[in-house]
């Protein structure tokens, strides 16, 4: 046998461990008991309940919702007026001022301001043709459906910056309308005109 | 126990519990690489990282960037700001209303009852939501890092040390490229008592050939090469710098909202 | 003279011990040097920067990297083999395969981390060997876990003990873990953030989780073992092996972490959960050592192995604390955790295993360590390298986490508060790697006693025309395999 180390030598023969039997104290079964409890409270009130939008320091998917911020009417009226600038004012003009022979005007139009939400609405997104009398002067127009490629909340920005300036004073336009009256028109909407646009309600 | 199956078997009860938890389940739940919209706009996010930026990604992880930085914002806690838009057509009687109320800092249900008194008088409101954390006071970001901020990474560098500053929102608050570069070069000359290394092998220093080089490094008073040379990045430092450049964490998200003031669609 | 059976069982496993252990000492070494290396940057910056290999994102990783994957699994899976050996009163057949295995998985962390030196790192913590590494690290623990369990399956002594429960679940965990890890993160990788989560599990159950196992099985040998008192009890430690396998596996998602809450909940209520566990290991060692503390002061590798539990349940503890949403707002991103990990990995583990080592070698191999009395050196110095190494970070991560909670304070401030903690830190490196380096003279010294005893024995053969028969058993049985 090979020389002892002594600094690790047991003093006892080289047995192996035994392990004595008695049962586990109850005490420590009521702490586990205990500390499920309370991570199961905790779980409760943190965890958002898997919920993938839940992060802290929110405590469940109601409170997140409510911590979200409405779209203020100065965000609309900015992202309202970028999206014009693009896409409207080629043919209106930026300020609304309309092109002779090409688009009318939207300051001061009776068709922004006192017709209503529905038909100014229904425009953008069913296209126009025809005659149509605006601001007391017959334009003859084919207009194409500039708002069907954009989404409810995209037009609803654009068409609550019309009415909101240059000297237009009316209510904003929600993504909700949009999505109602897009519903009303149909997938494909024939181009209105002068007469199915008077048709339809304010 | 008695016997090794029964020691298998509770081997995979536990290791299995705590896979079908930490492994499975999320990558079913978040797996998936779905962009989110930025809070009331239709644009995506997060949209990919420009091609230079993911080659630097790379290098920040040859480097080992994230033994020292972290890229998670952390978020403590959200308050609104009931800020008034409109005197409507009685100023005197809003006035009265919000008197007696806090309009900074307040939770919701406060935030709400100010702007019903506001309305009440006749004017109109609006409630600016506002994450609060040490993180965000210090300007390291805008709000929580989240899910949709690591989408195309990989790999993910969260770090988990600062022993430099958190580096989720650096494309933000340090947009100058220079600056980046002189930092990576001699970090000491730009912040000062600065524990970072200088990563000069990333650089190289060379005479100039009559015109400097448009790419040379702009010093500031004091630091610098030596008279008749410049130090010019390497590709590796370029990409790097993208990378760090293309940090952002400041638009609101669904899960992270906050109000900011402009939102602008992009064309 | 007929040998003892323990002794036919100790020397079985004498080749595959010593190619482990003395690979596992070596980058013991390795890993000294490099957190050494890496500490000094912080007080000079300027050190060593220009050499891309040394820079400290390269260097840090290494060091951690080498005492896990080079000293921490291998010295525990030799130990465990031995454990194994040892309780099921079976030696080990067909040796020349684990010692393949030892030399394949020293390999496999050369490998890995020459290329985290190079910059070819994976990017992830604890996870940083490419293919080169990993694929032969996985491989290699396979055939030792293997040879193990079939120690273990056709075991002749048929009651267990516990520590057998701790090795076998050990020897279970870590492929599922590791291949999980590499295949969902290296081979193909998940998207965006699911990669930190799948990151966190593997590196908790395998910090936390698997050295927890192979350590306590190791310790509930040697401390009955030594006083020579029965473990106190088997069911307690029954219990312990369950809470702490089916609460300690769900730790590790980080308070703050980018992830829905329900996920940093879930760890932390294990974290609560976890005072069980520890509550009943501390009982159980306690227990079974109460009484004999002072008259086993002497014995060396007690002190190791009774060490090595404390720090088990001082670093338990600190888990929970970082785990506790109020306390992680102070000790995240902090040196607090490093503190904990250092604490678990070289207080409780490696100690551990220092104690382990030094008892079962010479027995193994049949020679006395070169110079047995180093070893009282070595925990001296190492109890206080862990002491000048674990309390300044541990201290100094709790400032630097208010400071970092207080917006007011600059960050540049930050920095230079903790310059005086790292400095102590870096004293308690230098200590470390001084007591490793006694520990690498040991067992380098006893190994290459037993190759010359070896070449010795092989040239004396070939030299004598006698008998040759005799000459074989002779040869074969200072080779530990049974004639």
């Amino acid at each position: 046998m090979s020389d002892e180390l002594k600094s690790s030598t047991p003093p006892t023969p080289d047995t192996e461990p035994v392990a004595a039997r008695s049962p586990v104290p109850i005490w420590i079964i009521v702490l586990t008991l205990t500390q499920l409890f309370l991570g199961m409270v905790y779980f409760d009130h943190h965890s958002g309940w898997f919920n993938s939008q839940v992060y802290g320091p929110y405590a469940s998917s109601e409170e997140l919702e409510s911590y979200q911020p409405k779209s203020g009417e100065a965000a609309m009226l900015a992202r309202g007026k970028a999206r014009y600038d693009q896409v409207c004012g080629l043919c209106h003009g930026l300020n609304g001022e309309g092109k002779p022979g090409q688009a009318p005007p939207f300051a001061g139009s009776e068709w922004v301001n006192t017709q209503g939400i529905q038909r100014f609405t229904s425009i953008p997104l069913g296209g126009l043709s025809g005659q149509l009398v605006v601001k007391g002067q017959t334009w003859s127009l084919s207009m194409p459906a500039m708002g069907a490629a954009m989404s409810d909340a995209d037009l609803a920005d654009v068409l609550t910056y019309i009415r909101n300036s240059w000297g237009n004073k009316g209510s904003p336009v929600t993504a909700a309308d949009v999505k109602a009256i897009r519903a009303k028109l149909g997938a494909h909407p024939q181009p209105l005109t002068g007469e199915s646009l008077k048709a339809l309600p304010e | 126990m008695k016997n090794g199956f029964l020691v298998f078997l509770a081997s995979l009860i536990a290791l299995g519990g705590s896979w079908c938890g930490f492994v499975l389940a999320p990558v079913l739940q978040l797996g998936g690489g779905k962009q989110t919209t930025i809070l009331n706009s239709t644009d995506l996010y997060p949209v990919g990282r420009p091609g230079m930026a993911n080659q630097g990604l790379q290098v920040y992880r040859a480097n080992g960037c994230a033994a020292c930085h972290t890229e998670q914002i952390q978020q403590s806690g959200v308050t609104c700001d009931v800020v008034l838009t409109s005197a409507g057509k009685s100023p005197l009687a809003v006035t009265n209303a919000i008197s007696s109320l806090k309009l900074n800092n307040i939770d919701k249900v406060a935030a709400d009852a100010a702007v019903d008194a506001i309305t009440a008088a006749g004017g109109k409101a609006e409630i600016h939501i506002i994450a609060t954390g040490p993180d965000i006071t210090r300007g390291w970001g805008r709000r929580r890092s989240v899910v949709e901020d690591f989408l195309y990474d990989d790999p993910v560098q969260l770090g988990s040390l600062r022993i430099g500053p958190d580096l989720a929102d650096v494309g933000t608050s340090r947009p100058d490229a220079n600056w980046q570069l002189v930092h990576l070069f001699a970090p000491q000359s730009v912040v000062t008592d600065s524990a970072m290394p200088p990563f000069r092998y990333l650089f190289h220093v060379q005479r100039i050939n009559g015109e400097p080089s448009p790419d040379a490094l702009v010093f500031p008073k004091g630091f610098g090469p030596r008279a008749g040379y410049e130090v010019v990045p390497t590709p590796q430092a370029q990409e790097l710098v993208a990378y760090l450049l293309s940090l952002h964490t400041d638009v609101p998200l669904h899960d992270a909202p906050f109000t900011q003031p402009l939102v602008v669609s992009k064309p | 003279m007929p040998d003892s059976p323990d002794l036919k069982i100790d020397r079985s496993c004498c080749v595959p011990l010593l190619a482990l252990f003395g690979g596992a000492t070596l980058w013991l070494g390795v890993s000294s040097v490099l957190g050494l290396l890496a500490s000094i940057k912080f007080h000079a910056p300027d050190f060593l920067a220009n050499c891309a290999w040394l820079t400290y994102g390269r260097l840090q990783p290494a060091a951690d990297d080498a005492l896990l994957y080079g000293f921490c699994l291998p010295a525990g899976l030799g130990v465990a083999l031995w454990l194994l050996a040892r309780l099921s009163q079976t030696p080990l057949h067909g040796a020349v395969i684990p010692v393949f295995a030892a030399n394949l998985w020293h390999l496999g962390v050369l490998v890995g981390l020459v290329a985290i030196l190079i910059g070819d790192s994976t990017g992830f913590a604890w996870l940083e060997f490419p293919r080169g590494g990993s694929v032969p690290i996985f491989f290699a623990y396979l055939l030792l876990a293997l040879w193990a369990m079939m120690i273990f399956a056709g075991r002749r002594e048929r009651a267990l003990y516990p520590s057998q429960w701790f090795l076998v679940a050990a020897l279970f965990w870590f492929p599922w873990i590791y291949s999980t890890a590499n295949l969902f993160l290296v081979a193909w990788p998940v998207r965006g953030v699911v990669q930190a989560v799948i990151g966190w599990w593997f590196a908790n159950n395998l910090l936390v989780v698997w050295t927890g196992l192979v350590g306590l099985g190791v310790a509930f040998y040697f401390l009955p073992k030594f006083t020579g008192r029965p473990l106190q009890t088997h069911y307690l430690a029954l219990f312990a092996f369950w809470t702490f396998i089916l609460f300690a596996t769900w730790c590790g998602i980080p308070p703050g972490a980018p992830v829905p809450a329900w996920l940093p909940a879930l760890s932390a209520v294990a974290a609560a959960l976890l005072i069980v566990p520890l509550l009943a290991v501390g009982i159980v060692g306690w227990r079974t050592v109460w009484g004999s503390i002072k008259s086993k002061w002497d014995n060396g590798p007690f002190c190791f192995v009774g060490f090595g539990v404390d720090c088990f349940c001082l670093s338990g503890l600190m888990l929970m604390a970082m785990a506790c949403p109020k306390i992680s707002l102070v000790t995240q991103f902090t040196w607090f955790g490093s503190a904990e990990t250092q604490l678990r990995l070289y207080g409780f583990f490696a100690m551990t295993m220092f104690g382990a080592v030094y008892y079962l070698l010479p027995r193994a191999v049949g020679i006395e360590f070169p110079f047995p009395k180093l070893a009282r050196v070595h925990f001296w110095l190492s109890l206080a390298g862990i002491a000048l190494l674990i309390l300044p970070l541990a201290i100094g991560g709790v400032i630097q986490g208010l400071k970092l909670q207080n917006p007011d304070v600059a960050f540049a401030d930050i920095t230079k508060a903790m310059l005086p903690f790292l400095r102590i830190s870096t004293t308690g490196l230098l200590f470390l790697l001084l007591g490793n380096l006694l520990f690498f003279v040991n067992v380098m010294g006893l190994t290459l006693h037993w190759k010359v005893a070896l070449l010795k024995k092989f040239i004396a053969f070939v030299k004598s025309p006698m008998d040759e028969t005799s000459a074989c058993t002779s040869l074969r049985r200072d080779k530990g395999v049974q004639a």
